[in-house]
C-alpha cells in the first residue's frame, strides 16, 4: 500500500503505466469540436427551413424582444462552453501521463477559487439584467386601443372569445382559428375549462399557461406582419395533447373588420332543395346540440363554427379543412383522434354499421356540404 | 432469553436466496439496490427505444396515444425513482461504511427495510401493466389531470401508491446515511478528512430528509381526491388549486434533481485525484459548493413554473435564485479541471466517464442557465430544448458519472477487474450515442417541438432530425450491451482485482476485493484525507484478524421484508377496494396486521441470536 504514493521525496514508486494514446485523444477532442461546429452551423440551416413552430422567427414585438436577449445567452453560454471545453482539451493533452513526471501535490489556491467564483458571478448578472427589465416589461398596462381577447383551453380545442365585438356588444366567438389585425396590441386573457393547457404561438408570443380556475394574462404583443401563424397546446394535457393544435390568422385591419361584420351575421338561407338546405337540416337535428352557428344554434359544449366555410383547418389544426377530411372527420372522429370517452366527445355519427350510425353517408356528404359553405360575404 | 419471538426461525446462515432476502449486511443491499437499478434501467431504455421508433418519422403509427403517454410517464418515472435514486443508493450503501471506516451502517435492518420498501413500490407501479395499463399522466403527474374525473383508469392509483411506497424507504434512508456518516466515521476521520463521495452522500441525504415529505403529502392529497372524493386538486369542486400540486411536486421535485446529480458528482471527485495522480483541487470549496447547491436547491422550484402566471414579482426572485445556482456549480466544475491541472493524467475507463461527465455536465449546466433567463424560458418550456437540457444533466451527468463509479469499484465489489478495451469502446460509443441523441433535441426545441407529444405533422419539417435522434439512441442502446458484455466477460475470466488496483487513497482500498463481511478486521486509525498516499500518516495495516476472531456482525432478519410487505399490500388492498369494497377491506386488515406483527417481532429482536455453539464460544 505505501508503494501507492503518487509523489513525495524517497519514494521512487510512482505509477507510470504508459496507457492510451493521448494524441488520439487530442484528436478526438478535435473532431468533437468540429462535430459541434457542423452542429451550429445546422441550427442555422435548419432555422432558415420552413419550420411553422420556429421560435427563430420572430413576427411581433413580444417576440422580437425575446429573440434578442435568447441570442444573447446562446451567444454567452456558446463561449463560456467553448473556453471551458478548450481548457479542459488543453489540460488532458498537457498533462497526459509521462515517465518521469510526478505531479506536484496542489491542495488549492484561494486567489484562483475566488477569480473562478466571481467570473460567474458576473457573467450572470449580465445575464440576469435584460431578464429582470424583460419581466418588469410585462406588467406593463395594455394599450388603450389594445383588442382584448378571451382564449379558453379545452381538451383538445381552444376557443377565442372578443368581447363586445358580438351582436348586441357580447362576446364573438370562434375555435381553433384566431384572427387579429396587424399593427395593433392585442391582449389575451388565458383560461382552461378542464385541465391544464398552454397557449403558444412561437412566431408571435412566448408561452403562457392556461390554468382551470385562473385568469392568466399572456404577454401582450403587436403582430408586426400579415400571413398565418402555427400554435400548440404545450403543456401535457391527455391522450390527444399532440393534437391540440391552433393558427393564427394576422389579417389587415379592412379583412379583419369584415370578418368581425360577418361573424355577427346569419348565414345565408341555402337554396331550397340544395344540398346545403338538407345539410343545414342535418346540421339543426344533430350538430346543433353542442355547435354554434350564430343566427341558427346557440350550444357551447364544442367549438364554434360560424364561417367555417373559411377556415383553413378542422379538428384543432390538425388536418387541412378540404371535403374529404371533413367528411372523415364527421363520419368518425375516433378514426383521426384519440379522444376519451366521456360526454364532451364527440359521437361517431357513421361507420357503415347501421346499430351505430346516427347519419347515412348521404347525410354526411350533406352537413360536409353546408359547413363549407358558411363562407365571408 | 426468549431468542425466537418470531413465527419462523430467526435466519442465521446468509448462504443462498434465503440470505440474500434477510441479509443486512450494506454491501449486499447495495449489490440488491445495483442490480434492481440496471434491470429497471434496461425497462426504461427499451421504453425510451418504443418512443423513439414512434417519432423517427413523422405520424408514426408504431404505438397508439395512449401508449405513447404511458411511455414517456414511465420512462421518466423509472428513470428517476427506479434507475438513478437507487443506483446512487447501491453505492452509498456499499462503499460509505468502506469509506468512513465503519463496520455497517447505522441501522442495518432499517437499510434492508428501505431496499425492500423501494423493490416492492417500484414492482406494484410496474404491476398497473397487467392489471389496467402503465399510467400515463407524465412523472409529474400535474393536476387536474390526474384526478379521478379526467383519469378514470386505475393505473394513476398504481402511481400515487407506488412512490409513496418508494418514498417511505427512500427517508428511512436519508436518516440512516446521515447517522450513519455523523457517527460512525473511523477515529481520526474528522468531516474534512472524508473523501467527497461520503461527502455527497451525507449531503443528498439531508436533501432526502427535506425534500421527500413534500412529495409525500402531494400525493396523500391527491389519493384523499382520488379514493375519498376530497377535493385538494379537483377543480371540478370550488376552492381547488391545480398549481397546489406544482409547487408542492417541484419543492420536492427540484432538490430531486440535486439528489439525482450529487452522487455523481462525489464520484468524479474522488475518481480525478486517483487518475491524475493529485489530490483534489480546492477540497473546502468541493465540499461547500456541494452544500451551497442543495441548499440553494430549495430556493428554486418555481423556475419549472414561470409559465403558469405566478407574477412579475415570484418569477424575478425565482429566476435570480436560478441563476445563482450556477455559480457553485461552476465553482465545481473549476476545481475538477484544476485537479487534472498538472496531474500525471491516466485515461483509464473510470477517468473518460468522469470527464464525459464534467464536459456533458457542463453543457447541461449552461442550457439550464438559458432558461432561467425567463423570456427564453417562454420559448424552451415544454419543447426539446428542455428534454435536450435535463437529459445532458441526467444522463451525461448522472449517468455518466455512475458508470464511472462501476468501472471505478467494480474490482472492489468483485475482486475482478473488468476490461479496459472493452470499457474504452463502451464509453466512446456511448459518449457519440449520447451526443447524438440529445445534440440534436436543443435544435428540434428550437424548432418549436413540443415534449410529450406522440406524433407530428410531415409540415412541421422535424423529420430528418427526429430520425437522426433515433439512431443515437440505438447507439446508446449498443454501448449498454457492451457494459454488459464487459460485466459477464469479468464473471468468468476477469483478472484479480487486488486490494487496490487504482492505486487510489481512500480507505475502501485497504481491505480486501471483494471485502469480507466485517469490512474492516481492525478499524483503522485515520490521520489525513489520503490515508493509502500519505506515508507517514499511514496507519492502515494490512488488516490481521484479532485474536479473537472475525468481528461479530448482526444477524441476518426477515422482519425487514415482513414489514416491507405488509405496507406495500395494504397499498394493494386500497388498490382492490375500488373494484371490490370487502375483499379490499380484508387486505389491508390482513397485511396491516402483517406489518405491525412485524415491526413488533422487529422491535424485540436480538442483534445476535443466542445459538448454542456461540454461547459456547463466547465462554
Amino acid at each position: 500500500m505505501r508503494n501507492n504514493r503518487p509523489t513525495g521525496a524517497g519514494n521512487t514508486n510512482t505509477v507510470t503505466t504508459p496507457t492510451a494514446h493521448p494524441q488520439n485523444l487530442a484528436a478526438t477532442l478535435r473532431r468533437l469540436l468540429y462535430f459541434t461546429l457542423a452542429a451550429v452551423t445546422l441550427v442555422a440551416v435548419l432555422a432558415s427551413c420552413d419550420t411553422p413552430l420556429t421560435t427563430f422567427e420572430p413576427r411581433s414585438d413580444a417576440t422580437q424582444r425575446i429573440h434578442t436577449i435568447y441570442i444573447f445567452v446562446i451567444v454567452a453560454a456558446s463561449i463560456v462552453g467553448f473556453l471551458v471545453l478548450a481548457a479542459m482539451a488543453y489540460i488532458l493533452w498537457r498533462y497526459r501521463e509521462r515517465p518521469g513526471h510526478t505531479p506536484q501535490q496542489i491542495h488549492g489556491n484561494t486567489t484562483l477559487e475566488i477569480t473562478w467564483t466571481v467570473i460567474p458571478i458576473l457573467i450572470l448578472i449580465a445575464i440576469a439584467i435584460p431578464t429582470i427589465v424583460w419581466i418588469a416589461g410585462t406588467t406593463a398596462d395594455p394599450d388603450e386601443d389594445a383588442l382584448h381577447i378571451e382564449a379558453v383551453g379545452h381538451q383538445w380545442w381552444f376557443e377565442f372569445r372578443y368581447p363586445g365585438l358580438g351582436p348586441d356588444g357580447e362576446d364573438l366567438v370562434t375555435a381553433n382559428e384566431l384572427r387579429i389585425p396587424v399593427g395593433r396590441q392585442v391582449a389575451i386573457t388565458l383560461e382552461a375549462k378542464d385541465v391544464i393547457h398552454s397557449f403558444w404561438v412561437p412566431q408571435l408570443v412566448g408561452k403562457t399557461d392556461m390554468v382551470p380556475g385562473r385568469t392568466n394574462i399572456l404577454e401582450k404583443f403587436t403582430p408586426t406582419e400579415i400571413g398565418t401563424f402555427y400554435g400548440q397546446c404545450a403543456e401535457f394535457c391527455g391522450s390527444a395533447h399532440a393534437l391540440m393544435r391552433f393558427r393564427v390568422h394576422v389579417d389587415s385591419h379592412a379583412d379583419f373588420d369584415r370578418w368581425v361584420e360577418n361573424m355577427n351575421a346569419a348565414p345565408v338561407e341555402p337554396e331550397a332543395g340544395s344540398v346545403e338546405a338538407a345539410g343545414a337540416r342535418v346540421f339543426t337535428n344533430f350538430c346543433a346540440r353542442c355547435h354554434t352557428i350564430e343566427g341558427v344554434s346557440t350550444e357551447e359544449i364544442g367549438p364554434n363554427l360560424t364561417l367555417f366555410g373559411d377556415r383553413a383547418t378542422l379538428g384543432a389544426g390538425i388536418l387541412d379543412s378540404t371535403p374529404e377530411n371533413l367528411k372523415a372527420w364527421v363520419s368518425n372522429i375516433r378514426d383521426i383522434k384519440p379522444v376519451l370517452e366521456t360526454t364532451n366527445a364527440m359521437p361517431t355519427f357513421y361507420v357503415g354499421d347501421p346499430l351505430i350510425d346516427q347519419l347515412t353517408e348521404a347525410q354526411v356528404d350533406q352537413v360536409v356540404a353546408y359547413l363549407k359553405s358558411l363562407k365571408l360575404r | 432469553m426468549a431468542a425466537n419471538i418470531g413465527i419462523l426461525r430467526r435466519p442465521v446462515s446468509t448462504e443462498g436466496v434465503w440470505g440474500w432476502i434477510t441479509t443486512v449486511d450494506h454491501k449486499r443491499i447495495g449489490i440488491l439496490y445495483g442490480v434492481s437499478a440496471f434491470i429497471f434501467f434496461l425497462i426504461g431504455g427499451i421504453e425510451a427505444l418504443l418512443m423513439r421508433v414512434q417519432l423517427a418519422q413523422p405520424d408514426g403509427t408504431f404505438v397508439e396515444a395512449g401508449t405513447f403517454n404511458a411511455l414517456f410517464t414511465m420512462h421518466g418515472t423509472t428513470m428517476v425513482f427506479m434507475v438513478v435514486m437507487p443506483a446512487g443508493a447501491a453505492f452509498f450503501n456499499f462503499l460509505v461504511p468502506l469509506m468512513i471506516g465503519a463496520r455497517d451502517v447505522a441501522f442495518p435492518r432499517l437499510n434492508a427495510l428501505s431496499y425492500w420498501l423501494f423493490i416492492f413500490g417500484a414492482i406494484l407501479m410496474n404491476f398497473s401493466f397487467f392489471k389496467a395499463a402503465f399510467p400515463d399522466v407524465g412523472w409529474f403527474g400535474y393536476a387536474p389531470l390526474t384526478t379521478s374525473e379526467y383519469t378514470l383508469s386505475s393505473s394513476t392509483d398504481y402511481w400515487v401508491l407506488g412512490l409513496q411506497i418508494m418514498g417511505i424507504g427512500t427517508t428511512a434512508a436519508g436518516f440512516n446515511f446521515v447517522i450513519t456518516i455523523l457517527n460512525m466515521r473511523a477515529p481520526g476521520m474528522t468531516l474534512m478528512r472524508m473523501p467527497l463521495f461520503p461527502w455527497m452522500t451525507l449531503i443528498v441525504s439531508f436533501l432526502i430528509i427535506f425534500a421527500f415529505p413534500p412529495l409525500t403529502i402531494a400525493l396523500t392529497l391527491l389519493l384523499f381526491d382520488r379514493f375519498f372524493g376530497t377535493n385538494f386538486f379537483d377543480t371540478a369542486g370550488a376552492g381547488a388549486d391545480p398549481l397546489l400540486w406544482q409547487h408542492l411536486f417541484w419543492i420536492f421535485g427540484h432538490p430531486e434533481v440535486y439528489i439525482l446529480i450529487l452522487p455523481a458528482m462525489g464520484i468524479v471527485s474522488d475518481i480525478l485525484p486517483t487518475f491524475s495522480r493529485k489530490p483534489l483541487f480546492g477540497y473546502t470549496t468541493v465540499v461547500f459548493a456541494g452544500a451551497v447547491i442543495a441548499f440553494l436547491g430549495f430556493g428554486v422550484w418555481a423556475h419549472h413554473m414561470f409559465t403558469t402566471g405566478l407574477g412579475a414579482w415570484a418569477t424575478a426572485a425565482f429566476a435570480g435564485a436560478t441563476m445563482a445556482i450556477g455559480v457553485p456549480t461552476g465553482v465545481k466544475i473549476f476545481n475538477w479541471l484544476a485537479t487534472l491541472w498538472g496531474g500525471s493524467i491516466q485515461f483509464k475507463t473510470p477517468l473518460l466517464f468522469a470527464l464525459g461527465f464534467i464536459s456533458m455536465f457542463m453543457l447541461g449546466g449552461l442550457s439550464g442557465v438559458m432558461h432561467a433567463a425567463v423570456p427564453v424560458d417562454t420559448q424552451q418550456q415544454d419543447t426539446y430544448f428542455i428534454v435536450a437540457h435535463f437529459h445532458y444533466v441526467l444522463f451525461g451527468g448522472s449517468i455518466f458519472g455512475i458508470t464511472a463509479g462501476i468501472y471505478y469499484w467494480f474490482p472492489k465489489m468483485t475482486g475482478r477487474m473488468l476490461s479496459e478495451r472493452i470499457g474504452k469502446v463502451h464509453f466512446w460509443v456511448m459518449f457519440i450515442g449520447f451526443n447524438m441523441t440529445f445534440m440534436p433535441m436543443h435544435i428540434l426545441g428550437v424548432l418549436g417541438m413540443p415534449r410529450r407529444v406522440y406524433t407530428y405533422s410531415v409540415d412541421q419539417n422535424w423529420a430528418g432530425l427526429n430520425l437522426f435522434v433515433s439512431i443515437g439512441a440505438f447507439i446508446i442502446a449498443l454501448s449498454i450491451l457492451l457494459l454488459i458484455i464487459n460485466i459477464v466477460r469479468s464473471a468468468r475470466k476477469g483478472e484479480a482485482a487486488g486490494m487496490n488496483p487504482w492505486a487510489a487513497s481512500t480507505l475502501e482500498w485497504a481491505i480486501p476485493s471483494p471485502p469480507p463481511h466485517y469490512n474492516f478486521a481492525v478499524i483503522p486509525t485515520v490521520r489525513s484525507q489520503h490515508p493509502l498516499w500519505d506515508e507517514e500518516a499511514n496507519a492502515v495495516e494490512p488488516p490481521p484478524l484479532p485474536a479473537h476472531g472475525e468481528p461479530h456482525m448482526p444477524d441476518p432478519s426477515y422482519w425487514p421484508i415482513v414489514i416491507a410487505l405488509g405496507i406495500t399490500m395494504v397499498a394493494g388492498g386500497l388498490l382492490i377496494w375500488q373494484a371490490n369494497t370487502w375483499l379490499g377491506l380484508l387486505v389491508i386488515a390482513v397485511f396491516g396486521f402483517v406489518g405491525i406483527r412485524g415491526i413488533y417481532g422487529w422491535v424485540f429482536e436480538p442483534v445476535a441470536e443466542e445459538s448454542a455453539e456461540r454461547v459456547h464460544a463466547h465462554h
